[in-house]
């Protein structure tokens, strides 16, 4: 019953983004629209599109670009959405429900995030096939690929909850979402790869986990390594171990701060 | 209503809006703060691209300042003065028009200037920083109204991509990321792209008529860019007016009950 539950929740959540099916549509074809965009940006650097810059062709970039945002923009604005039930006093309503709240709200928005995930990432590989060609990869790396990226969407939720946490204090949740996103698109690397960093920068965020969401999953699609990717999963599970401790410990903090006034 | 009442209301509400700002200073810093310190990021990203590639199509990271200083204080002005812009989408859904179609104003705009994001003023402040670094003092007057330009820009798209959800119901998510992406897409030069996309930035989402036009209007001011983009203005702020009230021919009340402290 334990686990059941959160299946459950899970699968009406899914029931309820196959209600709103245009609107993730759309979004994800707003997301092609960006890797449209980037497809034209990184044509102008690669004037051969042979050649390569760090090791990244044309086509590795823009398949890059394509699982990076797939993964990073799969949650929409959770940070805002968590944040503004902990400032609306919202939580409180969901605290007396026999389930634990950042299971509750893992189960309720992965199952969303994987549709999104999905959609997002069909419509880049459509323009991506179309403006730039097909990616060489070998087939027997998908699982492990796969295996990566739902590391990378749990550990993206993670650091989200524990973010919202940070809204007790500041009271301002949308602010610190585009805060977040920012340091995600940037530092873990969304928006290019750790390569076209100056040294310096690349191994301060390679030791950081924003780039264990979008820089390092998105590597080893272009450029897949066994050895690799038995390094990028352990990380991504110390990085997982380690938020889901400091989350366990800041919401037990607020819940023992949360007043109920009745209503 | 004349232009003057509306200009006067839409004052009004910032007025009021930034007194409810100052009564809780410490978030009001918060917001603006964080939004600097997110625009700062930005030039992180382009300080690492220019640093690896130098240039992009003959722009550099001067360029970009100058896409900054006219975008981010737009959409700044835009958020602190249409703050409901994001949101309209929500109302339409959520059946909240009926207390705007009660009331002896314009509905469309009531609509977008109830509320002021505090956001937008460090975007605003960010971009303002820039523009003053930047642009001399003599080039004060063509700056306003290329900023004006975008601020009625950005309030038609929102207008526009709010009013989808009189026709597709929940198009919340998918009108603000249309709003965002125009900030976005406005980071980047216009002469990178090429094509198809290049009309996109111009028409559907038009990024370069917020960042770019401007920028390379106030680098070297040139007539037809700059009717085009007066033209631009007042056929999206026109296309916005038609659609919002096509739209909400078709809305349906929710009868739900609000009360608006």
């Amino acid at each position: 019953m334990t686990i059941t539950k959160y299946f459950h929740i899970a699968k009406i959540s899914m029931r309820n983004v196959f209600a709103y099916k245009a609107d993730v549509f759309a979004h994800s074809l707003f997301i092609g629209l960006i890797i449209f965009i980037f497809i034209n940006l990184w044509q102008v650097i690669f004037i051969d599109p042979n050649n390569a810059i760090e090791g990244f062709t044309l086509t590795m970039m823009i398949w890059y670009l394509v699982l990076t945002e797939s993964i990073v923009t799969s949650f929409g604005r959770l940070v805002e959405d968590m944040g503004n039930e902990i400032q609306s006093g919202e939580i409180a309503t969901k605290l007396t429900k026999p389930y634990n709240y950042l299971l509750f709200q893992y189960s309720q928005n992965i199952s969303k995030s994987l549709f999104r995930f999905t959609t997002t990432f069909i419509v880049g590989a459509l323009l991506t096939l179309y403006f730039v060609g097909p990616l060489n990869f070998s087939l027997t790396s998908i699982p492990f690929i796969i295996i990566s990226v739902l590391a990378a969407i749990t550990l993206h939720f993670c650091l989200m909850a524990l973010i919202s946490t940070s809204i007790f204090w500041l009271e301002e949740a949308k602010a610190i979402d585009f805060l977040y996103s920012k340091i995600v698109f940037i530092i873990g690397g969304m928006f290019f790869p750790l390569e076209i960093f100056p040294d310096w920068l690349a191994s301060i965020s390679a030791k950081l986990p924003f780039s264990y969401i979008a820089y390092f999953p998105a590597k080893l699609f272009v450029s897949f390594s066994l050895n690799d990717f038995f390094k990028v999963f352990l990380t991504q599970l110390f990085w997982i171990a380690v938020i889901i401790t400091l989350n366990y410990v800041m919401y037990k903090f607020i819940i023992s701060k949360v007043q109920i006034h009745g209503g | 209503m004349s232009i003057k009442t509306e200009l006067l209301l839409i004052l009004q509400y910032f007025k009021i809006n930034l007194k409810t700002a100052i009564e809780y200073r410490a978030n009001f810093i918060i917001q603006a703060g964080a939004m600097v310190l997110n625009n700062c990021m930005w030039i992180v990203f382009w300080w690492i691209f220019m640093n690896k590639f130098e240039s992009l199509n003959g722009w550099d990271l001067n360029g970009i300042f100058q896409l900054y200083a006219v975008l981010m204080v737009s959409w700044g002005l835009a958020s602190m003065f249409f703050g409901k812009k994001g949101y309209i989408a929500q109302s339409i859904a959520e059946g909240k028009l009926d207390f705007h179609l009660s009331l002896p104003k314009n509905v469309m705009l009531h609509l977008l200037h109830g509320k002021a994001s505090w956001l937008g003023a460090g975007d605003f402040f960010f971009g303002l920083m820039i523009a003053i670094l930047i642009y001399p003092f003599s080039a004060v007057p063509l700056y306003s109204v290329l900023v004006l330009c975008g601020v009625v820009i950005f309030a038609s798209i929102a207008i526009i991509a709010g009013s989808l959800a009189f026709f597709f119901k929940n198009a919340h998510e998918t009108s603000r990321t249309m709003l965002h992406s125009m900030v976005i897409f406005g980071f980047y030069p216009l002469d990178i792209f090429h094509g198809a996309s290049k009309i996109i930035l111009l028409t559907l989402l038009p990024a370069g008529f917020v960042a770019s036009v401007p920028a390379m209007l106030l680098q070297e001011f040139n007539w037809p860019w700059f009717l085009a983009l007066i033209g631009a203005t007042f056929t999206f702020a026109a296309i916005a007016t038609i659609v919002f009230y096509i739209g909400l021919r078709r809305y349906e009340s929710g009868n739900m009950m609000n009360v608006r402290v």
